[in-house]
């Protein structure tokens, strides 16, 4: 499957010329990590314009902590940590303002007015199949699968950002298939 | 429940998919399978799920990402927080109205500064000498009961008040207030403002962060704030979030400044906090919708903080009191009765802070509990009946005034509900009493009356309100009344939960319902959240928010200035108006002004 590739940064004009570490060194994060980190945000909240606003914000506290990244910090983890956080409090603040029912995304949980369920899982496309799926799930589940799953990280690195043991990332991480499992029959997947 | 035998397997099989298995575990598994259908069959569903995810469609972000962050980084906002990390919307929209409040409020101190004056609002005939300056007589004591008896009926009108507003006075060298505005955009990401001399003293401090670090720790405060409490060493904010219609409510404390230097080399001070000057520590969660529930108290020396919650997720309401303590940057909870609420701490008592409890029941009680403050930590909750020093037979949550010398407590029968906890069902009322400082905690509270002398004495009366003291020991504020008995009516109610009574403890008359604040003063389709005395005692902060009655709209809340009027002079109020969607307050002040209790005063 083909990754998009890295969104340039633009270091300002005014540090061009004496661009410090900590500029070069956010340069590279962006660089490397945009492009997944808001792949990962988009595949946890459903929507393209919540994912670009998490996706901003995290890099703008990506930049202000960057200091705090110590060598013992795994970078990636760190920063999947912050996307993981701020999409979290998203989710929160849109649970609170919304009614019931009107956070998922517009093709989840709508009534009526459409094509009967097997008719709409014909209809679309696999993608969007494993989308609905996914926002079926509990958000821990959905973190926890997507950092396996989309993103290969192993049980020690979502530890890492979820702030979870290893043994606990493992029994969450089996949890989460089961629910996915679940989720995808009912999707019209086989299985 | 027991386990299903294949579990323990779908987790090795689980783990397996992304090679997390140890060779024992390899070899269990491999074995498993040899025999097991069921357990094949989830393996080749995971596999297949996991395919799946992996070949999902990657979608770049939006092209100007780059941009959007970098205008961020420079301009400090935020995509998902709308107003007040704009800059431009803070200082030149909000910056106005905030100067305006504190321009006033340096003006109203200049205005009470002589404490022999009586004070703009006060509706007080014969103020009380007794509230003075602190070089002077500390403690102020309650005044004779007046002999002009008070009309019962809470239907009929009373005469209103003779008084005039004071005239002016000599300005005096009063220490300015300062007031730390606890602000949030529309839905959460809180903030706070310190506004000195009528000016933001510095730049909005977001508070977004928990236990140092949001990437250490998802939780961050989700909802408008309701109530603050100020540490008196003004190093702690301590405050109380709504988490949406739930019914729920977050207890938070921030850490706003680092620790003062000592301004007496013989005190003692509290061992600093491991807290880092702009993080946040999460004290817990709680049913929401009570005011015995929604308050805190910080004793005198900013050591403790100890609060209430009661516990959303179990059907019987339990309540228990907690405490923060700073030193130890972590919460713990202090007793395990299921039915105890913090109520305040006495001031002064130095090397042993002591703190009245209550516990709810059909007869309540309080109980004075003693804390060493150099014995090391117990963990352990207790229950206050077991270790208490003093107790006091009928007394609910009794809240002590700043200096300590008096006390506004409860009395009544109660009842526990689900979503609000314990709350009066039969003859409950708030008192108001002298509570000595000489050394005999055996003795409580003396000379008690109601504090609303208005009112019936027992039936059906309040089931709850919110009370707090002025920090000049004297004046105190009620408000979000409710109210179970007869006598209210639709058309002037009475007491009226919309409306805020504001007293004062030298006022022989009692509250009354003429000690309301205009009604005209909260706009009708407004409802009070919070309210805070001035320092000076003749002032109130009001924290209103809109109703908003089924609006998806984000919730908005106003802080307004109360500068009490009496007879026909209507009350000044100003608002502090930061736009349309925006939610500002609870305010509170900085304790500059406190007159600290000297026990080596007290007759």
């Amino acid at each position: 499957m083909a990754v998009p590739g890295p969104i340039p940064w633009d270091l300002p004009s005014v540090t061009r010329q004496s661009a410090d570490g900590h500029e070069i060194e956010f340069a590279r994060l962006f660089e490397e990590y945009s492009a997944p980190i808001h792949n990962y945000v988009l595949r946890m909240v459903g929507d393209p314009d919540r994912a670009a606003d998490i996706t901003q914000d995290t890099f703008i506290k990506a930049y202000r902590k960057l200091d705090t990244v110590t060598e013992a910090t795994s970078t990636r983890s760190w920063l999947y940590r912050i996307a993981t956080n701020t999409a979290i409090d998203d989710m929160r603040r849109r649970r609170m303002v919304t009614p019931m029912g009107e956070d998922a995304p517009a093709f989840a949980n709508q009534p009526d007015h459409r094509p009967g369920p097997e008719a709409q899982v014909m209809a679309a496309t696999l993608d969007e199949r494993v989308q609905r799926a996914l926002l079926h799930l509990r958000p821990n589940h959905r973190q926890c699968l997507l950092l396996s799953d989309l993103d290969d990280m192993s049980a020690q690195q979502i530890g890492e950002v979820m702030g979870l043991s290893y043994a606990a990332v493992r029994t969450l991480l089996c949890r989460a298939r089961g629910e996915m499992r679940r989720a995808l029959s009912a999707e019209g997947f086989a299985r | 429940m027991t386990m299903d035998r294949h579990e323990p397997f779908e987790e090795l099989i689980s783990a397996s998919l992304a090679g997390d298995l140890t060779p024992t575990e390899r070899d269990r598994l491999d074995t498993h399978l040899d025999s097991c259908s069921q357990c094949r069959t989830t393996l080749a569903a995971f596999a297949d799920q996991r395919r799946i995810m992996s070949g999902l469609r990657h979608v770049g972000p939006p092209r100007d990402l780059g941009a959007r962050v970098r205008t961020g980084i420079e301009r400090g906002r935020f995509a998902t927080v709308p107003w007040w990390r704009r800059p431009a919307v803070m200082f030149a929209g909000v910056g106005g109205s905030l100067a305006a409040v504190a321009g006033a409020l340096l003006a109203i101190v200049l205005l009470n500064g002589t404490p022999s004056d009586p004070e703009v609002g006060q509706a007080t005939p014969e103020p009380s000498a007794t509230i003075t300056q602190p070089s002077q007589t500390p403690r102020p004591s309650l005044p004779p009961i007046s002999t002009q008896a008070p009309d019962a009926s809470p239907s009929e009108t009373a005469a209103p008040p003779s008084l005039a507003p004071s005239p002016s006075a000599e300005p005096t060298a009063v220490p300015e207030p300062d007031v730390v505005m606890a602000v949030t955009g529309p839905v959460e990401d809180l903030a706070y403002a310190v506004v000195v001399d009528g000016t933001i003293e510095e730049e909005v401090v977001p508070i977004e962060e928990t236990t140092g670090d949001d990437v250490d720790e998802p939780m961050s405060p989700s909802g408008p704030p309701i109530t603050a409490e100020l540490s008196p060493d003004g190093q702690w904010l301590a405050f109380i979030t709504e988490i949406g219609q739930r019914g729920v409510n977050d207890v938070w404390a921030t850490r706003i400044a680092g620790a003062p230097e000592p301004t007496d080399p013989d005190a003692s001070p509290p061992p600093d906090s491991s807290i880092e000057v702009g993080d946040t520590v999460h004290l817990g969660e709680s049913v929401a919708g009570s005011p015995f529930l929604e308050r805190m108290t910080w004793s005198s020396d900013g050591r403790y903080l100890a609060y209430t919650l009661a516990d959303p997720e179990t059907d019987e309401a339990d309540a228990d009191a907690w405490m923060f303590e700073p030193s130890e940057g972590e919460p713990r909870r202090l007793t395990d009765v299921g039915n105890a609420y913090a109520a305040s701490w006495v001031p002064g008592s130095a090397g042993t802070s002591l703190l009245w409890l209550s516990m709810a029941g059909e007869e309540p009680m309080s109980y004075l509990v003693g804390f060493h403050d150099d014995a090391s930590r117990v963990d352990e909750p207790f229950n206050p009946a077991d270790d208490a020093i003093a107790e006091a037979e009928g007394v609910f949550q009794p809240l002590l005034s700043p200096n300590g010398s008096l006390a506004i407590f409860w009395r009544g029968r109660m009842s526990a509900e689900l979503d609000r906890g314990w709350i009066f069902v039969e003859d409950g009322a708030p008192y108001l009493a002298e509570h000595p400082m000489d050394g005999e905690p055996e003795a409580s509270f003396e000379d008690e009356r109601k504090l609303f002398s208005d009112l019936p004495t027992a039936g059906p009366l309040f089931s709850s309100a919110a009370i707090t003291w002025g920090l000049d020991g004297d004046a105190y504020a009620v408000w979000d009344a409710s109210w179970t008995g007869d006598g209210t009516d639709d058309e002037n109610p009475y007491p009226d939960a919309t409306r805020v009574y504001f007293g004062h403890a030298t006022d022989s008359r009692g509250l009354t319902r003429q000690h309301a604040i205009d009604r005209e003063d909260i706009d009708p389709e407004m409802a009070v959240v919070d309210v805070e005395v001035a320092p000076t005692g003749g002032h109130l902060l009001v924290t209103a928010r809109e109703r908003q009655g089924g609006s998806r709209d984000a919730p908005r809340a106003e802080v307004r200035l109360v500068t009490r009027n009496v007879g026909d002079v209507a009350d000044e109020v100003e608002i502090v108006d930061i736009g349309e969607d925006g939610w500002v307050g609870p305010a509170v002040f900085r304790n500059d002004t406190v007159p600290e209790w000297d026990p080596a005063l007290a007759p």
